[in-house]
């Protein structure tokens, strides 16, 4: 009983909860890429992969040029063209979507670890200089509100990036026509079509967009949270995101208070320096809260009507 | 192109028929492979390494052809069946969830279970004789990796959980318990390891050949050679995998559920029962392919099995073999080939053993979007007017009869 009352102790601390959005944000960004990708009906379980990616090109590009900033676009443009592999794959090519997402996150493991072995021989990736990571970023004055102020405002710069995202992506999807012609595509395509709509120039779109955030929130988790590249780094996180997408019912809000559970868990993790249990235990954590929320909370969420099922032109 | 013309054209020949259905049934698999070997060659080649010194070694580390550099040809074909063993057990855990129309990604977590309770049980009752202890182990490695599926089908049948995301759940779980187990949990061998004390002897598979080191075969000791009586098991699974989905009542519902839970609905199948049993069955595979893998080759639990990818191998394997019992033994063959070669690879040409996840990834692609069917259609001489469109073969796999009724895959 002394862990459940050692974790009970940590809820009170801002530590606890600033930790739980950087966790969180990890998840979130993965997160509104499947909620894109789904939305216009294509499966997207290579968030792991993409994300992947990301973190192995922003550390290489990072070591480098010594840039963080243009190692994040280089991260996301990575992230953008598994995506974009996905893309042709399962809309081009009208693959099942499940197997080519299988494929580009064993893909992507096996290339990054292939090229560390290229690049880097077989001593370590190397460590980036704390200068060159992804700044934090304290908000003038907001940031001495005592307890919020740490947990929010003392953040790093992508964690403000991921929460206008948020809002960003949120207000595309639901209030503009390009977010109406992303559902209707998601929908009912044929009818899409009918309406004059490029079912396809839409889906491309919108897998590539959701490689672009996996791309940075591997930046993040690279050259943020972390300061070197390690294989399969990303730890799961892009298949918990995919949980978060489920859970929050294909809406960005929704995703992002699943996120906020999920990344609970992370962070109680990652304090267990306090806690008197198993780590190997705790980290079993967030996964074992994935599955309980799947079966428990959720009951039957339905996906995008047409989610999974490539479009054939003129099909009816 | 109508159909009023394929009507019109002249039945050919029987024997030129069945030469191309054989060859149509094979090209998609081969094909594939084909397609990922060029690619890879490719992207070696894109990183300045030399792509035929990559394969030349991968070729030798597989299947013992054209060794320079002082392997033994005969220990490296009984390393690629060893390694190949677990993938046609799980290969068959993949492929039957398949036919139900559920994508079983769990494989890996079910075998970690199996694993688990076959060194556990193997450790408690490690005097016990082998006649009694052998059974047991392999039981209860079956029961532990059909509980776990169990989870995922009982909960896609219950509240409708997306099997795809509550397997890949339970391998993150089944692998963090692991870790639990044999760093400071109760099957640690001594403080600061992280292995398990090893099984009793009466939980071991014998290896085929004696495990003598005076015997010399093939000019390395007898005992060199791990292939294990395992590869018996997992081609009788792979039997009985076939005998269940074609020849039983079970396997007939599961087929009837993958091609259309409403018909299958109306017919009297209980499409949430089914579903459950599809995935315990299943686990079970999963579960016997990781006891096997612990009584036959491991003997304990190390830290190597943290790093293993035996069950995410094995849905290329299920889908590479077209989701049939000799297909997968086959496509297993090939992986269990790679595999070996891989480390071969790593050591003769400085290239990573990674290469090959990058392999089964292009194999992966292409299977699913029938890019070879593509590329068919491009070629005048191969391009038939009764050849289907390009479409997703994986759900002619799941359904047979094509595309799924049940609406939205989406997850």
């Amino acid at each position: 009983m002394t862990a459940l009352s050692d974790i009970f102790h940590l809820l009170f601390t801002a530590n606890l909860w600033q930790a739980t959005l950087t966790a969180a944000v990890l998840l979130l960004l993965p997160a509104l890429g499947g909620v894109i990708s789904e939305r216009s009906g294509v499966v997207n379980i290579a968030m792991e992969g993409m994300m992947l990616t990301g973190a192995f090109f922003g550390v290489v590009a990072d070591l480098a040029w010594h840039n963080p900033w243009l190692a994040t676009l280089v991260a996301i443009i990575a992230g953008g063209l598994m995506a974009l592999i996905h893309g042709v794959v399962s809309i081009r090519f009208r693959a099942d979507q499940i197997v080519s997402g299988i494929a580009i996150n064993i893909f992507a493991a096996g290339l990054t670890v292939f090229l560390v072995n290229r690049i880097y021989g077989l001593q370590d990736v190397g460590h980036v200089g704390q200068s060159e990571l992804l700044p934090n970023f304290n908000v003038p004055g907001l940031d001495q509100i005592p307890f919020l102020g740490q947990v929010v405002f003392q953040q790093n710069v992508v964690v403000y990036a991921a929460l206008v995202l948020l809002v960003v992506v949120h207000v595309v999807l639901f209030r503009t026509r390009l977010g109406l012609r992303i559902r209707a595509v998601g929908e009912h395509p044929q009818a899409a079509d009918t309406a004059g709509i490029n079912v396809y120039a839409i889906r491309y779109g919108a897998v590539v967009t959701s490689g672009l955030l996996s791309g940075l929130a591997g930046a993040f988790l690279a050259i943020g949270v972390s300061n070197t590249f390690v294989p399969n780094m990303t730890d799961g996180r892009g298949y918990i995101a995919l949980a978060a997408m489920i859970f929050g019912k294909w809406t960005p809000f929704g995703a992002f208070v699943a996120c906020l559970i999920f990344g609970l868990g992370e962070a109680i993790y990652a304090n267990n320096s306090t806690i008197h249990a198993s780590q190997y235990l705790l980290s079993m954590l967030p996964y074992i809260i994935t599955l309980v929320v799947l079966a428990g909370i959720v009951g039957r969420s339905s996906p995008p009507a047409a989610d999974g099922i490539p479009y054939v032109a003129g099909s009816e | 192109m109508g159909t009023g013309a394929i009507v019109a054209r002249p039945q050919p020949p029987r024997l030129s028929r069945v030469v191309n259905r054989v060859v149509g049934g094979l090209a998609m698999p081969l094909g594939s492979v084909v397609f990922a070997f060029v690619v890879g060659a490719l992207i070696v080649a894109a990183t300045g390494e030399n792509p035929f010194s990559a394969y030349a070694a991968l070729a030798c580390g597989g299947l013992g052809i054209g060794c320079t550099q002082g392997e033994n040809p005969a220990l490296q074909i009984s390393n690629a069946i060893v390694f190949a063993i677990p993938l046609i057990t799980t290969g068959v855990a993949v492929a039957l969830p398949f036919r139900a129309g559920l994508f079983n990604i769990g494989a890996e977590g079910q075998l970690l279970a199996g694993s688990i309770a076959c060194t556990a049980i193997g450790i408690e009752f490690r005097t016990l004789p082998e006649i009694v202890l052998l059974p047991m182990v392999l039981v209860g490695g079956a029961v532990a990796g059909s509980l776990w599926a169990g989870v995922a089908g009982v909960l896609k049948a219950t509240v409708g959980a997306h099997e795809v995301v509550t397997t890949i759940m339970m391998n993150y779980i089944a692998q963090w318990f692991l870790r639990y187990l044999i760093i400071g949990g109760p099957l640690q061998l001594a403080a600061g390891t992280s292995r398990s004390s090893p099984i009793g002897p009466g939980a071991q598979l014998a290896t085929l050949l004696p495990a003598s080191n005076s015997l010399i075969i093939f000019g390395l000791p007898a005992s060199v050679y791990r292939v294990h009586v395992g590869l018996f098991l997992a081609l009788a699974a792979a039997a009985a995998f076939a005998f269940l989905l074609w020849r039983t009542t079970l396997g007939y519902e599961i087929r009837a559920v993958g091609q259309s839970q409403k018909a299958a609905r109306y017919a009297g199948v209980s499409v949430r029962r089914t579903i459950i049993v599809t995935m315990l069955i299943a686990g079970a595979f999963s579960g016997l392919a990781g006891a096997i893998q612990i009584a036959g080759v491991d003997h304990n639990l190390t830290d190597k099995f943290f790093s293993d990818t035996t069950g995410f191998d094995a849905i290329a394997v299920a889908l590479l073999g077209l989701g049939s019992a000799v297909g997968i033994v086959l496509a297993a063959l090939l992986f269990g080939a790679l595999h070996a070669g891989g480390s071969v690879m790593q050591q003769d040409a400085g290239i990573s053993g990674n290469l090959v996840l990058v392999l089964q990834a292009l194999i992966l692609f292409s299977i699913a979007a029938n890019f070879v069917g593509a590329i068919r259609q491009q070629i005048p001489w191969f391009r038939r007017p009764m050849a289907p469109p390009p479409a997703a073969p994986v759900a002619a796999l799941m359904t047979e009869a094509g595309a799924p009724d049940t609406g939205s895959t989406g997850i």
